[in-house]
């Protein structure tokens, strides 16, 4: 009985704070599951979001990630920022045009966290962070080819160009390809 | 001064021994203790450790239950296991392709022995497998010098 | 006067720490020096990147779960836990009772032997051996109960794979990990034993204040060493960590010393929940009826990002699913990562040479969460 009060509890208290954070955010916030949230943001509000949020104590930037959508041609990038107050996630997403990858950096709100972050997505994906002073290569260094995590890019090709050893028989079973 | 300079020092000593009695000789009794203890290191060669059943080794293949499914080449996440036939001699008698393991490449996870559906291919405790010639990781579904 | 600015003249230099092993595992930081003082200090990751997340997205789930020890060497067994949750979410396993105590009971006992090698390295990092080889040594005590259970010392090879565990706990194992909790609390104990020597390394050495905890994303001992109590098994939980009973130790001070206490209480804590969680074993099934080895994986459609505590903090997978056979996107979030480069660029600003490595493994690093 007692759980399950608990349990009605702690939905309305999640309810009211997606209400609070729609109205606060200006967009809808939906919910996934227990303790997860998300929202879909214009790119050009980013920074304004996010400072909202982190406002509202979504204060931990957990992690930035980008999805290579190649059909929609568009990348998604998701701010996952959780709550020490709230115990929540909420994941920011946006969607940015493939071919122009722009977006401004966050790193007024959160520093050299952020820009790290961007700057892994930067090299993996060329996403560009504009008023990221330190968009260095990260993990590859010498790396002279396209942005290695892009889903277009043929990494067998690359690697069959470059490293490939075509003495060993060995080798052979990585470069067949069965799609 | 003479006299000065052993005051000083007696001193330096006396405060030094009351530091050390402050440590509570924490770290040096166990020093002390591990003199009378036994080694957590064996002799390997003549000694072992006894590896437990679910050791994770190399492989054994029973040729006579395959199936010849080819399901333990499909899992394999390193690739190291290539569905080859048989050498001629024995063509008639196993007429499919049976998994050849590359332990090279095997990053032993017993995905191959899971998915087995006969039990054919398993893993056995056997773990000193260093070589020192590349060639001799392979293991054929058969053993042919063994036959011999 | 004339000397010391003589002095200045020449102190002005640049030089490597690492990367080495296991001076500082494999991570190099490129340090500029003024005499004896640090005043930039540059993070230089990647030499352990595998690109782990480009690579499962070309391999089913089964075979992700066994790639997924290789995240990070020291706990690989919570690694594959973080996987194998998302996978759960994704395709809506129903996980049994008594696989999720047994992932708990694992996931911990993997928590207390990735703090000895803290404990270890920690005590290599600033010249005790002693330290170094006893830790090392009673770590092969909890090693052998994974090679018993897993069938591998190191790693499980996906032992916690989607929909439970791969295989149920070998007879005895119980009694094999209860007899190993006095071995663990006497090197708990020994750990304890204040070490002037320690204490002169690593004490006031490499604070971190609150605010700036939270700002670089610090997470783990590193965070509850700089009082914050957040703590991802209590706050999100996960698996069957809601019903067991632990504290979660938090100091203030936010210096090395304070980050290294939180970690050795952890060890008690870890210990509590390995024995209620023993005690509440159910019998049963443990993995999903029905479940080949192979997942479906063309049913899951949608994403989820689930957070796990390991021993050195947050650690998260994102993972993208769109009706494919594997994967359309996976984004490992380790835990190193923040701790590593900003903040240890921040803290390495302006301290003595010599205490770069005491701060460097007070910060409790895997370089190989940090390049996946």
């Amino acid at each position: 009985m007692s759980t399950t009060e608990q349990k009605n509890k702690k939905t309305s208290n999640e309810e009211r704070l997606i209400e609070k954070l729609s109205s606060k955010l200006n967009i809808p916030v939906n919910l996934q599951k227990e303790r997860r949230f998300w929202a879909i943001i214009d790119h050009s509000k980013i920074v304004e979001t996010c400072l909202t949020a982190y406002e509202m104590g979504f204060e931990h930037l957990s992690t930035i990630s980008v999805t290579d959508w190649l059909e929609e041609g568009k990348f998604e990038l998701a701010y996952h920022l959780w709550s020490y107050e709230h115990k929540v996630l909420l994941t920011l997403k946006t969607k940015i045009d493939r071919k122009k990858p722009k977006v401004s950096s966050i790193n007024s709100i959160w520093g050299t966290n952020a820009e790290t972050c961007e700057r892994e997505c930067h090299e993996m994906f060329g996403v560009i962070f504009d008023g990221n002073p330190n968009l260095t290569p990260l993990f590859l260094e010498d790396w002279q080819g396209p942005p290695p995590f892009l889903k277009d890019f043929n990494w067998r090709e690359y690697v069959r160009k470059e490293t490939y050893d075509q003495k060993n028989p060995r080798e052979e079973t990585y470069f067949e390809v069965k799609k | 001064m003479f006299l000065q300079f052993i005051g000083a020092y007696t001193s330096a000593l006396q405060m030094l021994i009351g530091e050390m009695m402050k440590m509570k000789l924490g770290i040096i009794s166990e020093v002390f203790k591990n003199l009378f203890k036994r080694p957590m290191t064996v002799l390997f060669p003549e000694e072992r450790i006894e590896i437990p059943e679910r050791n994770r080794g190399e492989h054994k293949f029973d040729i006579d239950t395959c199936i010849s499914c080819g399901s333990c080449a499909k899992i394999c996440p390193n690739k190291a296991i290539k569905m080859v036939e048989a050498p001629p001699e024995f063509k008639e008698k196993y007429p499919k392709t049976y998994p050849q393991v590359d332990l090279g490449k095997c990053c032993f996870c017993a995905l191959c022995e899971d998915i087995c559906p006969k039990g054919s291919l398993t893993l056995t405790t056997y773990v000193f497998l260093a070589t020192f010639d590349k060639d001799t990781t392979m293991r054929n579904p058969i053993n042919v010098e063994q036959i011999d | 006067m004339t000397s010391t600015q003589k002095k200045d003249e020449i102190g002005d230099f640049s030089m490597n720490f690492g990367p080495a092993h296991p001076g500082s595992g494999n991570f190099g930081v490129k340090v500029q020096m003024q005499g004896e003082r640090v005043l930039k200090a540059t993070a230089d990751p990647g030499y352990l990147h595998r690109g782990f997340e480009k690579l499962m997205e070309y391999r089913e789930p089964m075979q992700n779960a066994v790639l997924s020890d290789r995240v990070c060497v020291l706990e690989p067994l919570q690694w594959n836990l973080v996987h194998a949750e998302a996978v759960d979410y994704l395709m809506n396993y129903d996980v049994p009772e008594r696989a999720k105590y047994i992932r708990v009971i694992l996931a911990e006992l993997s928590r207390i032997q990735s703090h000895f090698i803290w404990y270890a390295v920690m005590s290599l990092g600033t010249g005790f051996m002693t330290g170094f080889n006893v830790s090392m040594g009673y770590r092969d005590y909890i090693l052998d109960v994974f090679n018993l259970i897993t069938g591998g010392r190191v790693y499980p090879a996906g032992y916690i794979c989607p929909g439970g565990v791969r295989k149920d706990l070998p007879e005895k194992a119980e009694n094999k990990i209860l007899k190993l909790l006095p071995k663990i609390d006497y090197m708990r104990k020994f750990i304890l034993k204040e070490n002037p020597a320690w204490l002169a390394r690593f004490k006031d050495v490499g604070v971190l204040s609150k605010e700036e905890a939270i700002k670089f994303g610090a997470t783990g001992p590193v965070l509850r060493g700089s009082g914050v109590g957040a703590d991802v098994r209590r706050d999100d939980p996960y698996e069957v960590y809601d019903e067991l009973e632990f504290d979660i130790p938090v100091r203030d001070e936010g210096d090395g010393y304070a980050r290294y206490c939180v970690g050795i209480q952890e060890i008690e804590e870890s210990m509590k929940i390995i024995t209620q969680a023993i005690d509440r074993l159910p019998k049963g099934e443990v993995r999903t009826p029905n479940l080949k080895p192979i997942v479906q994986f063309r049913k899951a459609k949608g994403e989820i990002y689930i957070r796990n505590e390991l021993s050195r903090g947050e650690g998260a997978f994102y993972m993208v699913a769109n009706g494919e056979k594997t994967p359309y996107r996976v984004k490992i979030r380790g835990p190193s990562f923040s701790h590593m480069i900003p903040i240890l660029e921040y803290l390495l600003t302006g301290v003595d040479y010599a205490d770069v490595p005491a701060i460097y493994w007070s910060l409790y690093q895997c370089p190989a969460d940090v390049d996946r």
